[in-house]
Parts: C-alpha cells; sequence; structure tokens
C-alpha cells in the first residue's frame, strides 16, 4: 500500500514536472491544426464568394442560361438539381433505414447474410463515382429505357448515397441501449411500435448526420450525372426529361466554355447557398418527425 | 397531442411530394408527341451544338433536341449504334469511321502557348517534340532563362491529345509530362499559373483569354501566327474540324438540323465559342 502510494505520488509529480512543455506543446499543435483546416475552408469560401458574388442577382436567379451559360442565369439548373436530388431523397431515404432496420434489428450480427450485405455496403461506398456514373448509364437509362433523365440521374444518385445513410441509420440502432428493446418487449409492445416509437427516434441524429451526408455527396456529383440526367439546359417538364445540374453547369462552364469564369462563380456560390439551406432543412424535418417523439410532455 | 398533428401533417405533405413526382414520371407518357432529335458527343462541340440546337428549338414549334457529353468516340459510337440521331466529333473522321458522314461546322486551330513571360519568341517542330519526349528540359536549351520546363499534357482520350500527337508523330507513350490536363481552359490556368509551362489548347480560348489578361502567349508554327484567321483561310498548320455525324444522307428533321447547323445563320454563335467559322 504505502509503495503504491509512491508509485502514484512520483508519476503525478512527473506529470507535473513535464506539464508545461508538453501541454503547451499539445495545445499549441491542437490549435495551429483547427486552425489550419479553417483557414483552407475559410479561403475556399472566401475566394468563391470574392469572385461570385458580383455575378449573383434576381435575374440570374431567375432567368434560364444563354450562350452556353455565359450570360442569362441559372433558374433552369437550379430546378433540375432541385427534382433530381428530390427523386435521391425520396427512394434513398425509406430504402436506407428499412435496410438499417433488417441489419441492426432482425438479423444475426455475426450471421452470414448480415456480413455479406455489410462488406457489400462498405464496398459501395467506396467505389469513385463515374462508375455509378456508367452504371447508371448502362441499366437506368439503356436496360430500363428510363433515357437521359432526371429520373436516372435521382435514382443513379440514390445508388450512391445508399451506403452512408444504411451504415449512419445502422450505427444510430445499434447505439440504442438494449434495455429500451426489453422495456419495450416489458410493456407488450409489438416490435414496430418499440421501432418507430423508441429506436428510430433515439437514431435520429444519425440518421440525420447520414443524410447530410448524402445530400452534401448528390449535390457535389458531376461524374455520375453527365451520363445518367446529362446535359440539357432547358427547364426540365416532367422528371423524364433530361436536366443539367449545377454542378455539371459548373464543371461545363470551368472546363469546356472559355469565358465561363464569372458564371462558374457564382454558381458555385448558389450550390453553397442551397447545401446550406438544404441541409438546415433537412435537420429540422427529421428532427420533427424523429426524435419529437421521444421526447415527455 | 400537438406534436403528433404537426407529425401528420409534415407526412402529409411528404407523402404529397411523393405522389407529385410519381405522377409527373406517369403523366409524361401522355404527351411525348414532339418530334425530338438527340445529340451525343464531343464536349469541345457540345457548347456551341447546344446553342445551335437552341434557336433551331425557337425557329421550328414542336421540336426539341437533347445534347447530351462524353467524348468524340461516344458520338462515334452512338451515332453508329442509332442511340443518337446526330454525333459531335471534334476531329476529322478516320478510315474506320467512313461508314458516317460528317458535315463541318466550326474549324478549332490548337496553339502551343507558354507563360507571357517567356522570352521565347517561337519552337521549331524539333524542339517541340524534343520537349514533350524529354530530350530538352531546360528552356536555356532553346533561347530562354535557365529553368525547368513544366511540360502540360492532355489526358488520354482527349481529342486535343489525339491531334497534337498525330501532327507531331508522336506516341502518348513517348511524351515525358509533369502536368496531365483535361480541358482547354485548365490548360489556359495551368500555364498562366506557371512561368516554366508549356502546353497546347484551342486557339480560340487561348486568344479570347489572352486578351482578358490570362498570362499566356501563344507561340507562332511553323512560322504561321496562331490566330482565328489563319485558321480560317487554312494556312494554320494545326487545326481541326468540328464535325457534326450522321449515319448516312441526313433525313427528315435530321437533314433539317444539319442545314442549319452548317449554314450562315449560325456564323455569330460559332464566333461565340471561340471558335472559326468555316468558309462558306
Amino acid at each position: 500500500m504505502p509503495l503504491e502510494n509512491y508509485a502514484l505520488a512520483a508519476r503525478a509529480e512527473m506529470t507535473r514536472k513535464s506539464a508545461p512543455i508538453f501541454e503547451k506543446l499539445f495545445t499549441t499543435t491542437a490549435w495551429l491544426s483547427a486552425l489550419l483546416v479553417m483557414s483552407f475552408f475559410s479561403w475556399m469560401v472566401f475566394d468563391i464568394a470574392a469572385n461570385g458574388f458580383a455575378k449573383i442577382s434576381w435575374s440570374f436567379l431567375t432567368e434560364a442560361p444563354l450562350s452556353a451559360g455565359r450570360k442569362g442565369g441559372i433558374s433552369t439548373i437550379i430546378v433540375s438539381t432541385l427534382l433530381i436530388l428530390a427523386v435521391t431523397i425520396v427512394v434513398a431515404v425509406p430504402l436506407a433505414i428499412a435496410v438499417a432496420v433488417w441489419l441492426a434489428e432482425f438479423s444475426r450480427r455475426e450471421g452470414f447474410a448480415a456480413r455479406a450485405i455489410g462488406i457489400t455496403l462498405d464496398v459501395l461506398a467506396g467505389i469513385p463515382s463515374i462508375v455509378f456514373g456508367l452504371f447508371g448509364n448502362a441499366f437506368f437509362c439503356v436496360f430500363l429505357g428510363l433515357g437521359f433523365s432526371i429520373l436516372s440521374g435521382g435514382l443513379t444518385l440514390a445508388c450512391m448515397v445508399l451506403p452512408i445513410l444504411i451504415r449512419a441509420t445502422e450505427a444510430g440502432l445499434r447505439a440504442a441501449p438494449n434495455e429500451w428493446r426489453q422495456g419495450g418487449a416489458a410493456l407488450g409492445l409489438s416490435k414496430a411500435t418499440t421501432l418507430w416509437q423508441v429506436l428510430l427516434p433515439a437514431a435520429a441524429p444519425a440518421i440525420t448526420a447520414g443524410l447530410l451526408l448524402g445530400i452534401g455527396r448528390a449535390l457535389a456529383e458531376t461524374a455520375a450525372l453527365i451520363f445518367t440526367s446529362g446535359y440539357v439546359d432547358r427547364m426540365p417538364a416532367s422528371l423524364n426529361d433530361s436536366g443539367r445540374a449545377l454542378a455539371v453547369h459548373i464543371y461545363d462552364l470551368s472546363m469546356n466554355v472559355p469565358g465561363g469564369d464569372q458564371a462558374a462563380y457564382g454558381s458555385t456560390l448558389i450550390l453553397i447557398f442551397l447545401l446550406i439551406v438544404i441541409n438546415a432543412s433537412a435537420i429540422f424535418i427529421t428532427n420533427r418527425i424523429l426524435k419529437a417523439r421521444i421526447q415527455p410532455k | 397531442m400537438k406534436l403528433q398533428v404537426y407529425d401528420r401533417a409534415l407526412f402529409t405533405l411528404l407523402a404529397a411530394l411523393l405522389a407529385t413526382l410519381l405522377m409527373a414520371t406517369v403523366s409524361v407518357a401522355s404527351f411525348a408527341q414532339e418530334r425530338k432529335l438527340v445529340i451525343t458527343g464531343a464536349s469541345t462541340a457540345a457548347p456551341l451544338v447546344a446553342e445551335i440546337a437552341k434557336r433551331f428549338e425557337t425557329q421550328n414549334r414542336g421540336v426539341r433536341i437533347d445534347v447530351q457529353t462524353g467524348g468524340s468516340s461516344r458520338g462515334v459510337a452512338d451515332a453508329r449504334a442509332g442511340i443518337s440521331d446526330i454525333g459531335m466529333v471534334s476531329r476529322a473522321l478516320s478510315g474506320e469511321e467512313q461508314d458516317l458522314k460528317s458535315h463541318l461546322i466550326a474549324n478549332d486551330g490548337m496553339s502551343v502557348i507558354v507563360h507571357k513571360t517567356n522570352p521565347v519568341q517561337a519552337l521549331t517542330r524539333e524542339q517541340i517534340i524534343d520537349i514533350y519526349t524529354g530530350k530538352i528540359t531546360n528552356w536555356k536549351d532553346v533561347g530562354g532563362k535557365d529553368g525547368k520546363i513544366t511540360v502540360v499534357n492532355k489526358a488520354e482520350g482527349r481529342s486535343t491529345l489525339e491531334l497534337f500527337l498525330a501532327f507531331f508523330k508522336l506516341s502518348n507513350r513517348d511524351i515525358k509530362a509533369q502536368v496531365v490536363i483535361g480541358d482547354n481552359p485548365q490548360g489556359v490556368k495551368t500555364v498562366s499559373g506557371n512561368p516554366g509551362a508549356i502546353g497546347y489548347v484551342s486557339i480560340g480560348a487561348a486568344e479570347f483569354e489572352a486578351q482578358n489578361g490570362a498570362s499566356i502567349k501563344l507561340l507562332p508554327l511553323g512560322g504561321i501566327a496562331a490566330t482565328t484567321e489563319n485558321v480560317r483561310n487554312g494556312t494554320f498548320p494545326l487545326s481541326r474540324p468540328i464535325n457534326i455525324v450522321t449515319k448516312g444522307v441526313p433525313q427528315g428533321l435530321q437533314k433539317q438540323f444539319v442545314d442549319f447547323a452548317t449554314s450562315q445563320a449560325v456564323t455569330d454563335l460559332v464566333k461565340e465559342q471561340y471558335f472559326v467559322p468555316p468558309a462558306r
């Protein structure tokens, strides 16, 4: 006992002695790293804002592109982008939640099926988006005959964001303590009710996080969309029309259109703004639908 | 209780959104009775052809033209397979592609570019070959300042690369490049940001960027200045045609569009995209 006390005291003494230098070094490194990342990000945003702000106007938002996007606005592009994203979310979210529920609640964790699906998802999550684009083109556009369309693009993106969404939801569900399931069973609740009333609300923050990642990936996507939703910058009349997404438009302006830089910067600024607005509403909606249930009166 | 009412309202909203999407999809079948053309191919040609298509649509009611990109090879393959009505190809058709009919809509010259501050005024054909194959790696060997040459090459699959290789009788494996880029504006950006760089891009794009303050210089080739004028009159050696191709003799709406795209009515659009209108 006295020996142990000695050892503890010696260690505490050592920590105290080395503390000033080590602590300072550690703190400085942490601060510098954070600062470095922040400055990269702010430099990027500042560059985009500084170059793109002049382009932003009411007419830029409400007019169709002219002269290959150099003049006019991006109204048609914004509409196409939102439609593609809507298809993606409407298809991917219910499917992802269903698969995640099966993985976390109905399958044996080390079972063959669960592991096979888990590995498949992890591989899918790491596949470059151009591969999804070529797959989407071959499957949705050609095989299913959907052609270059917003529907093809949205479905392709849905395939792309599914792994992220499923994994996030699954992790959220798994994090819910088992006592909650047992509590539900003890109260005589069905598995569905327990899920709907207790487990999914508990997983809401994880689902939201997955959704935000998915939306971010979908909005930023170029390669997967060039071959599926296409290049047409007309106002889409239906989901079967080809429609150019913002990211594709930005890529085309900066790569194929000489003198398209200004418009590209403007479009990028709008894309960032759109991302913030959509993410905020996604947080709001998932909170309302899922989290609200668990709150006591 | 209050919360549940909220939830129900939100669910109704989402369900309504879903229903609208589904209905929109189904309803398409009913009014797809318009005449439609699909054009696919070279990304260099796509902005121009899309603009021509827009003007064509406004002059011909009930016609819809969808332009999609993917490269010259795709333009050829799609037109041949009948996936598209018209293909876009930013080079002359090769020997094996003679089953397709090509229609010239514009010319595009390619120019070797260096940084504006580079004192080198011209390079011979041999010097360019030696630089691109890594035999010359310092500017002082070709009359410039002492400094390493940064060779900028195009990515595999770009028609500009094929044209460049064919013109200098090089194989892509021989090229020792420090930077590999995609499209023209990227080439201009890379060279203008690097005083030791050498690259090659469309003359139309390079001329526009140079006039708008990009720090690049267009080098003459074989004593002929790299200008759009010299591309039009056919004296500039390194140039390429921008073609639209059809499987066989164009017919009906296809013919109407090909005639329109090769007419004087689109000269202003060709110039607007920094291409050179062919002499008509």
